[in-house]
């Protein structure tokens, strides 16, 4: 089982770069998901690594295989890979049984005997035995998503690639679609590429996530890693909300925002650098006014403006005495305060991210 | 370690261009020269001729042909034809648009099949057909009138300049139907609707909502209609000649006859062709301004308007619009092919297939044109739909550089009246490297050319209805992209293809204007030798050829109405 290394890919649409010097590594039987917004890229990156498109400069490998170069490309039908589209391109004019086997047709030496076997027992692990006759305009959305996958896994490819699979389906099917694919992934171990632009999606089915910004990695790592150590103000705002405040060092380990100053989760910055920090909404604990100092926490004093109970949590926009920051903080929603009120906001050092991007 | 990774690294590459090559790349790079020669040769002597000297260029040709008082007479003529033509098409078209698509008049699906028999039906064939009706002397509907009246002038003379606008706008009104009843289908009620909440009246809402939505379409219409006349060769020739004046279409045909003048031939034209893009250009800005996309809505209700007590009468209009442009020429052809003396009363004495048989299995020269005009039909159908499925499939799918050019040559012949295609064709394949006059090879080079669009727009709408993913996800799969067309794009496009494969075998059945100049003794087709025929007077056999070119047609038409599963007017261009 191969994994893939992308090196400096890039691909130009008029004088837009849609893909600008993108590099990955997926190990062998990894699923990472290619997270981003609508237009970043995603699309466009797995097209090249399918061999749909050449790209510009770069090159794309597969084990030993440099499947992809400007130079060369290994057309999409000899790379040993299987694709599942976002609109699914199941072919209406075959059934469930012909769109499966399709794939099938072009492993040299496997008996017809054998090949319906395969059929069968694919659809029996995407729990559609039973719908071989049918043709896929017979077949609801959720159906027709397994149909695509598994005319995807039939073919035992080296490299499986999703396209923004479940976009299509509506939100209880797509919740259950995510273990699904999380549990095929585990049981076969496919090496795989998943595009999707729904981080809690990512979050759930990939081992790695790279989050693509305007046609590069602007960070990949583990859910945990990018949720609570983002290194670019990208990032952090693209995974789960944030908020950001922009500063300069004063010390190696803190900021000034105005006249306030923030003890930060790092010892190492360079007084007079303008940093920006992350700090995630439920990282910050709601006080009474006027708390009493801690060492290695930041206590703000602060008015709510707004307050949303979104049930589990309140949602509160608090703005920081003495300054133009207004805080987003998520609360357990025990305690119900009104907005106007006053408050004391406790941030632990440890929850004040620095972001290697200004 | 470096030095191994290196060597690995230079060796997948080039098994990685070993592996690369596109197999099919060769045959979308013929398709598109294919289309390239097609196109560039003709025009490229049309346009040298037109200029060409002894020695270097002249603009003598040119000077000649406008100075000429009789081709200035003609240009006025064609003039006058084409407006009318399409002023009456509207003043007609529109109308009928309207009621089928908008109120409760009866046989909505009767009218539209009439209104598509008259889109199909060959002009000449009506011209024909309006001879024996109202000819001055010999005209049935003229004897009529005298026996009826006892008078001595005839009530009608078809060979006239209004008779002749009158039969060329019996076949031309389908273009403005067409245009209106698809943008009328387009627009919901509840944009009138929205107006008339607004306050606006009954005519407020017409005058201020739905002419100005249809407006584009009316006008748009007008240039078709208005094309069609002016590339029209065979009602002219058949209406305006024996009234003793020439159009630019008979004119041009007039310098084939001995000794040929191509050159002022080419010079004439060179202006049609560009007057044709004009107009063209003209219609396409008009529709693509305020294109259909701001009219749609598709889950707009379109409310039917209750004519009351107006229904029957209004059928009754539309029917005497099908009387002068279906009833009365089927009627009279019909009667012509049954009849010993088409101008007598209808008699056992006189009823006979005597025409049946004579022309189709005794009169040789009728005989072979059938011949002809069958295998030219399949020929060019088959060919044609099958250029014009890979040429739509290669712009579709951006297969070549060059692809948008190729794209706009598959359509360039619609600017391309016949009567100058042939002109073209004639100067190019008179000559090495290619000689084909005198065979029926240029017959299929011209039905292929100005056929082209009508194939090309039909496949070119049936790709697009087909995504690219449907393809792909059959290349990943492991199919090569030969393989996918064969089991993938093929039978998903079949119909369309099917249907493309029918409009250009209606199209080459009833061709005439580029037929009557490139035709050798050896190599008439139908459309010609009905065109003879009138010289000899034979209007029995005519009669019977006209019948089988319709029947044919029909036919063909029933075939497209299965394989799209909608009627040919649907088609919105
Ligand atoms: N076929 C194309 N022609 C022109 N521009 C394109 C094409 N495909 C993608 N693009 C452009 O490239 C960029 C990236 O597109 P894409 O890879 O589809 O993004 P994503 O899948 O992340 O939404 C976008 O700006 C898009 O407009
Ligand atoms: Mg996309």
């Amino acid at each position: 089982m191969p994994g893939v290394a992308i090196k400096d890919l890039a691909r130009h649409y008029g004088g837009v770069a849609a893909v600008d010097g993108l590099s990955l590594d997926v190990k062998p039987g990894e699923l990472v998901a290619l997270l981003g917004p609508s237009g970043c890229g995603k699309t466009t990156t797995l097209r090249l690594v399918a061999g749909f498109l050449k790209p510009e400069s770069g090159e794309i490998w597969v084990g030993d295989r440099c499947l992809s170069s400007p130079s060369a490309v290994v057309p999409p039908e000899r790379r040993r890979m299987a694709m599942i589209f976002q609109s699914y391109a199941l072919w209406p004019h075959m059934t469930v049984a012909q769109n499966v086997a399709y794939g099938l047709r072009f492993k040299r030496g496997l008996p017809r005997a054998e090949r319906e076997k395969k059929v069968g027992e694919i659809l029996r692990v995407v729990q559609l035995a039973g719908y071989e006759a049918r043709y896929p305009g017979e077949l609801s959305g959720g159906q027709q998503q397994r149909v695509a996958v598994a005319r995807a896994l039939v073919v035992e490819p080296e490299i499986l690639l999703l396209d923004e699979p479940l976009s299509n389906l509506d939100a209880n099917l797509r919740e259950e679609m995510r273990f699904e694919i999380r549990r095929l992934h585990e049981e076969f171990a496919i090496t795989t590429l998943y595009v999707t632009h729904d981080q809690g999606e990512a979050m759930v089915i990939s081992d790695r996530i790279a989050v693509l910004e305007r046609g590069r990695v602007a960070q990949i790592g583990t859910a945990d890693e990018l949720f609570h150590q983002p290194r670019t103000r990208f990032v952090a705002e693209f995974i789960g909300k944030t908020n950001l405040v922009d500063g300069m060092a004063v010390k190696p380990d803190a900021i000034a925002h105005g006249p306030l100053t923030f003890r930060v989760a790092s010892d190492t910055l360079v007084p007079g650098a303008h940093v920006a920090l992350s700090i995630r909404p439920h990282h910050i604990e709601l006080v009474a006014p006027n708390a009493p100092k801690e060492d290695g926490v930041n206590i703000l004093q602060g008015s709510i403006e707004r307050a949303s109970f979104l049930g589990e949590t309140v949602d509160y926009q608090v703005a920081v005495k003495d300054s133009d920051l207004v805080v987003r903080v998520a609360a357990p929603a025990v305690a119900r305060l009104r907005p106007g009120g006053l408050v004391g906001l406790r941030i632990p050092r440890a929850a004040c991210v620095v972001l290697a991007e200004g | 370690m470096s030095v191994s990774t290196h060597r690995r690294a230079s060796g997948a590459t080039l098994r990685g261009r070993l592996e690369g090559v596109d197999r099919s790349l060769p045959v979308w790079v013929a398709t598109a020269l294919a289309i390239v020669a097609l196109m560039a040769l003709p025009l490229a002597w049309l346009g040298y001729m037109s200029v060409g000297a002894e020695q270097g260029t002249t603009f003598g040709h040119y000077r000649e042909v406008f100075r000429d008082e009789a081709l200035r007479k003609a240009l006025w003529h064609t003039l006058v034809l084409a407006f009318w033509t399409g002023l009456v098409s509207v003043a007609l078209g529109a109308p009928l648009a309207w009621l089928t698509a908008r109120t409760n008049v009866p046989g909505k699906k009767l009218i539209r099949a009439l209104v598509m028999a008259s889109f199909v039906t060959p002009p000449f064939l009506g011209a024909f057909a309006w001879v024996m009706l109202a000819g001055p002397n010999a005209g049935l509907l003229n004897r009529m009138w005298r026996d009826l009246t006892g008078a001595t002038d005839p009530l009608l003379d078809i060979f006239t300049m209004s008779g002749l606008v009158f039969v060329v706008t019996m076949y031309t009104f389908p273009y403005v139907y067409i245009m209106l009843a698809n943008t009328l289908a387009l627009i919901a009620s509840d944009l009138e609707d929205a107006a008339a909440i607004h306050g606006a009246g009954r005519l407020g809402v017409a005058l201020t909502i739905t002419l100005p939505l249809v407006a584009p379409a009316i006008v748009s219409g007008f240039i078709l209609a208005v094309l069609q006349a002016l590339a029209l060769f065979g009602s002219p020739a058949i209406l305006a000649l024996p009234a003793g004046f020439h159009t630019i279409t008979t004119q041009v045909w007039s310098f084939f006859h001995f000794p040929p003048k191509v050159e002022q031939a080419a010079a004439v034209s060179i202006p049609l062709l560009l007057a044709t893009a004009l107009l063209l250009l003209m219609q396409k800005r008009l529709l693509g301004r305020r294109g259909y996309a701001t009219v749609g809505g598709k889950g707009g209700q379109r409310r039917t308007i209750a004519l009351g007590i107006w229904r029957y009468p209004a059928l009754a209009a539309v029917f005497v619009v099908m009387a002068g442009s279906i009833f009365l020429p089927y009627a009279v052809l019909a009667k012509a092919a049954f009849a010993r003396a088409w101008a007598q009363p209808l008699t056992w004495s006189n009823v006979t297939l005597a025409n049946f048989t004579f022309t189709l299995f005794e009169y040789s020269s009728t005989k072979a044109a059938i011949l002809n005009t069958v295998e030219l039909g399949l020929a060019t159908a088959t060919m044609g739909a099958g250029l014009a499925a890979l040429l739509s499939y290669v712009t579709n799918r951006r297969l070549v550089v060059g692809h948008q050019l190729v794209a706009f040559l598959a359509l360039a012949p619609v600017v391309i009246p016949g009567v100058v295609l042939a002109v073209a064709l004639f100067i190019a394949y008179t000559r090495p490297p290619f000689v084909l006059y005198g065979t029926l090879a240029i017959l299929f080079v011209a039905y292929l050319t100005k056929e082209m669009p009508v194939g090309y727009a039909q496949s070119d709408a049936t790709f697009r209805s087909i995504p690219p993913d449907l393809e792909e996800a059959g290349r990943i799969l492991g199919a090569g992209r030969l393989r996918v067309l064969r089991d993938v794009t093929a039978p998903l496009a079949r119909s369309g293809i099917i249907a493309a494969w029918c409009f250009i075998f209606i199209g080459v059945i009833r061709e005439l204007s580029a037929s009557i100049i490139l035709f050798t003794p050896n190599t008439r087709v139908m459309s010609v030798v009905i065109f003879d025929l009138k010289e000899e007077g034979q209007f029995g056999a005519i009669a019977v050829l006209g019948l089988a070119m319709l029947a044919m047609t029909f036919a063909t038409v029933s075939v497209v109405q299965a394989a799209l599963g909608r009627d040919v007017l649907g088609v919105k261009e």
